[in-house]
């Protein structure tokens, strides 16, 4: 890190009292780990029939995270995250079917692509701003895509890369039809995302990146690079985004066009705005709420529930400005305010 | 290598035409209405009704159509969009606009069902015309002549009328044109009622090519905001240039190199972003 | 030690679970995933109300077993979720047979999981040769790209064209469709000028019918998936001047499926196609059908080849059923119905012992304006045609 983002780091923390009421349920973020394994774990004890449906929701939830370290901690405008998703699934998906058959080596490959991609396609078109940087991704999103559709005998083009099988996991754990595998891997691996994410925000580098979001005027006053933190924090995101593309592609044994398309990327954008950005467990809450009415709904009657999912989604930007969350801890404020009352 | 040309600027007035009304709420309200597509799509299904269930001429159906659309949604911009102006906004505008085009989609999937609807063409516009060694289809040549008059009704709208000052003063400092007495809330809701109706113009001349069913709204929103993100938001002139590069552009991708076009177009859009990182024609938002 | 107490434990509940169900078997569920939302939302009604229709004509049970059907919304292609609503269905619902799949991938997704679970999946619509030899628990009742293109280029051969540009859609029935075709085509005898793949996503096809023109061709050869993109690609084809040129106009029967033709209007009159079904088949059991159908649902206007790939489907899964004793065992199931032949409203069936996929008559159709109304007419009849893409390769 350089000296110049550590001294960003310590003038944020000095110039901080502006911040200071947002501050206060940061203080208590550590809890969200345990609180996510302790419901992740609830979850599968309660609903031992639905791991599948879960287990989506996991690693849906890691690929929600990953928006969020660009949108929420940088503030990068982008509806491309299905690239980095996409080309972690296919990765991990290929050599899973030609050569390796470790989960966990899979997730590393799935990883490094995302990454390279994001740090590749980040440092052609992170200059721009707005919807010309929107447009940019997109059209990323779009080329991902159709290599992905011409490369036939590599990734089965518009069939699906099929044939997946991985090994056990740590040699001992079969990913078998019931999903407890799958599940109880999939959660440890959203909890390592979070962890991991969780020391990425508050580093000088995490910090250094919000700057850039918030001035980045000042960030080149101070010598700072903007287009370097960004292209990075861009290419870390993609590392999240590539690992979770590789573990719905182990876990679903099948990846498709589909984990490269726009609509994957609009429908991440929206779980993490209703859960709420630059806030970590925002893009799990998000993706809970999200998936879990859509399933819900759709099992009712899935005739119509586009008009249920999009009154919802009004509803959240009117009545509950900044996701979920902020709905949460506003409510959580309102009762200690009660509670100092009495 | 002429026939190319002709194509590419046929597509690109039609993409124009259904474009322009997205570039007015973008560039000059700075909201990024993701429900563009839906309102061309109603449009388009009120002049489909008005058309074959009424039977009313196609000139007629069309301007139903349109003042339909604009009646339909101005209590939208009260209800909903005053709420979310202003550019600190916009991840709340396009949760917002999506959300209320899934709703539009579902309602119109409930009202006219999930099949293809069709606006019957008038006999005038049937059959081809001759340019020189090329034919186009006589209602290809009306889009372009429509699209020709609203670029230059717009041009004259937003340069030259009283309304156009306001609001050019209103986008650029808002608090600045309330002070010196210029309604913004009725200046908005005009704009806004300007770009629905554009939106359900276009919906309804580009039909034939863009046909009409209830997903049109989410199937072509990015082919809108490519061509507002190359022409540079709020620009009319810069639409319609973006909208003819990006016509002959996809049109000569397709003819020269079919296996590849899809490719041909995204390379092309990225590079032109990077040489033009605002647009050919520097937006007024940015 | 942990992991095999573990699996032991859960083995034993949930073999008890599926014990039971098989004992009691008072109901046998079937699960069909298909998209009853979203673009094709159109093809879940079809399954829907044609499996209505068996129903209502041959009754809610087989043997002493009720059959329960369990309707899963896949709104779009999504490999992904298709595993994991099948999975639901088989761990949750217990679900003794899948069914529906109107997309390639959506298929392939599930064959890890029946054949771990051993349930047979009866394919309504998906039609990539290749499925059926994933896994041998797959049976399929609607027709692939192989068998409807096979007969159509030979048919065309015969007629005396000589020179065919093909046109399809850049994915893989699309390619499917084109390798059917040239191979057909050039060997007997005929020549394939050009093959243009098309992008899924194009919306003007100026460009490519330029490029037809501009090759010197006397047909084309066109498969789009069946939607907006046919439309505008047949209203391409009128409104530039190929039709007026003399070029003919041949596709599988996609192009022209029965609830696009009134959007398709004119511009869809002459198109030939070769098919498994058209609403106009003329036989007794088709008019039943449709008689059916509009009696439980008002209007018989949308049934088209989804309709018929669901009709014979519950038809295949009451066979396995009756034939098994409603008992849990999918290769018994699938094997009960293997080189069984009947009565469709398309025409006669017959299941292929080896590639698992309905042999079935392919019609070479017209469409036609008959009492104002468009419909596919039926020219000519190929009987027998297998799936010639089983075990071809890509």
């Amino acid at each position: 890190m350089t000296a110049a983002a550590t001294d960003r780091a310590k003038t944020d923390k000095t110039a901080a009292p502006a911040a200071a009421p947002a501050r206060r349920p940061r203080d208590l973020g550590w809890l969200g780990v345990p609180v996510t394994a302790a419901a992740g774990l609830a979850a599968f004890w309660l609903f031992p029939e639905d791991l599948g449906l879960l287990t989506r929701i996991l690693a849906t939830a890691l690929y929600v995270l990953s928006l969020d370290l660009v949108l929420g901690y940088c503030g990068i405008a982008t509806l491309g995250q299905a690239a980095m998703f996409g080309t972690g699934a296919y990765a991990a998906g290929i050599a899973a079917v030609h050569w390796i058959g470790d989960p966990l080596a899979l997730l590393a490959v799935g990883g490094l692509a995302g990454g390279l991609i994001a740090l590749l396609t980040g440092a052609l078109i992170l200059h721009a701003r707005g919807l010309t940087l929107l447009m940019l991704t997109i059209a990323v999103t779009q080329i991902v895509q159709e290599v992905a559709n011409k490369a036939r005998d590599w990734t089965g083009g518009s069939d699906g890369l099929s044939g997946i099988d991985p090994a056990p996991l740590l040699g001992l754990f079969r990913f078998d039809m019931f999903g407890r595998t799958s599940y109880l891997f999939a959660l440890a691996v959203l909890l390592a995302g979070l962890l991991v994410a969780r020391r990425i925000v508050r580093s000088p580098f995490g910090l250094a990146c919000r700057g850039v979001k918030e001035d980045p005027l000042r960030i080149s006053a101070i010598g700072g690079s903007p287009k370097a933190y960004l292209v990075a924090m861009y290419a870390v995101a993609g590392v999240f985004a590539g690992v979770a593309g590789a573990l719905t592609a182990v876990t679903s044994g099948i990846v498709g066009l589909d984990s490269a398309s726009f609509s994957w990327s609009a429908e991440a954008l929206v779980m993490l705005v209703l859960g709420g950005t630059g806030r970590l467990y925002g893009a799990v809450l998000g993706t809970v709420s999200f998936m879990g009415v859509h399933h819900i709904l759709a099992a009712s009657d899935p005739f119509h529930w586009m008009l249920f999912i999009g009154l919802f989604l009004m509803g959240v930007v009117l009545f509950l400005p900044g996701g979920i969350l902020s709905g949460i801890e506003r409510l959580g404020g309102l009762f200690r305010a009660k509670g100092g009352k009495a | 290598m002429f026939g190319i040309a002709v194509d590419g600027v046929a597509y690109g007035m039609i993409l124009f035409i259904i474009s322009v009304g997205l570039s007015v709420t973008l560039g000059l309200m700075r909201v990024v209405n993701l429900a563009h597509g839906a309102f061309a799509m109603v449009g388009g299904y009120v002049a489909s009704y008005a058309a074959q269930t009424l039977g009313l001429p196609y000139a007629a159906a069309l301007v139903v159509a349109v003042a339909l659309t604009v009646l339909a949604t101005l209590p939208l911009e009260t209800l909903l969009y005053r709420r979310i102006y202003g550019h600190a906004n916009e991840l709340s505008q396009v949760l917002l606009t999506i959300g209320l085009t899934f709703v539009i989609v579902a309602c119109v999937n409930y009202l006219f069902g999930p099949t293809l609807k069709r606006i019957p063409l008038p006999d005038a516009l049937l059959g081809t015309v001759s340019l020189g060694p090329k034919a186009i289809p006589t209602h290809r040549a009306f889009v372009i002549g429509m699209g020709a008059v609203t670029l230059l009704g717009l041009w004259w709208l937003l340069e030259r009328t009283d309304f156009g000052i306001r609001l050019r003063a209103a986008v650029d400092d808002p608090a600045m044109a309330a002070a010196l007495g210029i309604r913004t809330e009725r200046l908005y809701m005009a704009t806004f009622a300007l770009g629905t109706g554009l939106a359900a113009l276009g919906g309804v001349l580009g039909a034939e090519l863009l046909p009409l069913e209830p997903y049109y709204a989410i199937r072509y929103i990015v082919l809108f905001l490519a061509v507002v993100a190359v022409g540079g938001a709020g620009s009319i002139f810069g639409s319609a240039a973006a909208a003819l590069a990006l016509g002959v552009t996809d049109t000569a991708g397709k003819y020269l190199i079919p296996n590849f076009g899809e490719f041909f177009f995204y390379a092309a859009l990225i590079l032109i972003l990077f040489r033009w990182p605002h647009g050919f024609f520097k937006g007024r938002t940015a | 030690m942990a992991t095999h107490l573990r699996t032991a434990l859960f083995g034993a509940v949930f073999g008890l679970a599926l014990g039971v169900g098989g004992a009691s078997a008072a109901t046998v569920k079937v699960g069909v995933i298909a998209p009853f939302s979203g673009p094709f939302a159109m093809v879940g009604k079809t399954f829907k109300e044609a499996i209505a229709v068996y129903q209502a004509e041959n009754g809610k049970t087989v043997g002493g077993d009720t059959v329960e059907f369990i309707f899963k919304d896949l709104d779009q292609a999504n490999p992904a979720q298709s595993k994991a609503l099948a999975q639901e269905l088989i761990v949750k619902e217990k679900v003794g047979y899948l069914a529906g799949f109107f997309f390639t991938p959506d298929a392939l997704a599930v064959a890890p999981l029946i054949d771990e679970a051993n349930i047979p999946a009866v394919i309504f619509n998906a039609a990539t040769s290749a499925i059926t030899e994933k896994s041998p628990r797959y049976v399929r009742t609607s027709f692939t790209l192989w068998q409807n293109t096979v007969p159509l280029a030979e048919h065309m051969a015969r007629q005396g064209i000589k020179t065919v540009v093909t046109a399809v859609s850049d994915y893989g029935p699309g390619i499917d469709g084109e390798t059917a075709f040239k191979t057909t085509f050039e060997k007997s005898g005929g020549k394939v000028v050009d093959t243009i793949r098309m992008p899924l996503k194009s919306n003007d096809f100026a460009p490519f019918m330029q490029r037809i023109k501009d090759s010197g061709a006397e047909a084309i050869y066109a498969f789009l998936p069946a939607g907006p993109t046919t439309l505008a690609f047949a209203k391409a084809f009128a409104d530039n001047g190929l039709k007026e040129k003399g070029i003919k106009f041949f596709g599988p029967g996609d192009i022209t499926q029965e609830p696009d033709l009134p959007a398709l209007g004119d511009a869809a009159l002459g198109i030939t196609t070769t098919f498994n079904y058209s609403q106009a088949h003329d036989s007794a059991k088709n008019k039943a059908f449709l008689a059916k159908h509009k009696e439980l649902f008002g209007s018989s206007d949308t049934v088209t080849f989804t309709s018929v790939g669901a009709y014979d489907g519950a038809h295949v899964i009451y066979q396995m059923i009756q034939k098994t004793g409603g008992k849990p065992d999918g290769l018994k199931a699938v094997d009960a119905v293997k080189g069984m032949s009947w009565e469709s409203p398309r025409g006669p069936l017959t299941i292929n012992p080896d590639s698992r996929h309905v042999t079935q008559t392919i019609y070479l159709r017209t469409v036609e304006k008959v009492d104002g109304k468009l419909q596919n007419t039926e020219q000519a009849a190929f009987a027998d045609q297998p799936d010639y893409g089983y075990k071809v390769g890509k």
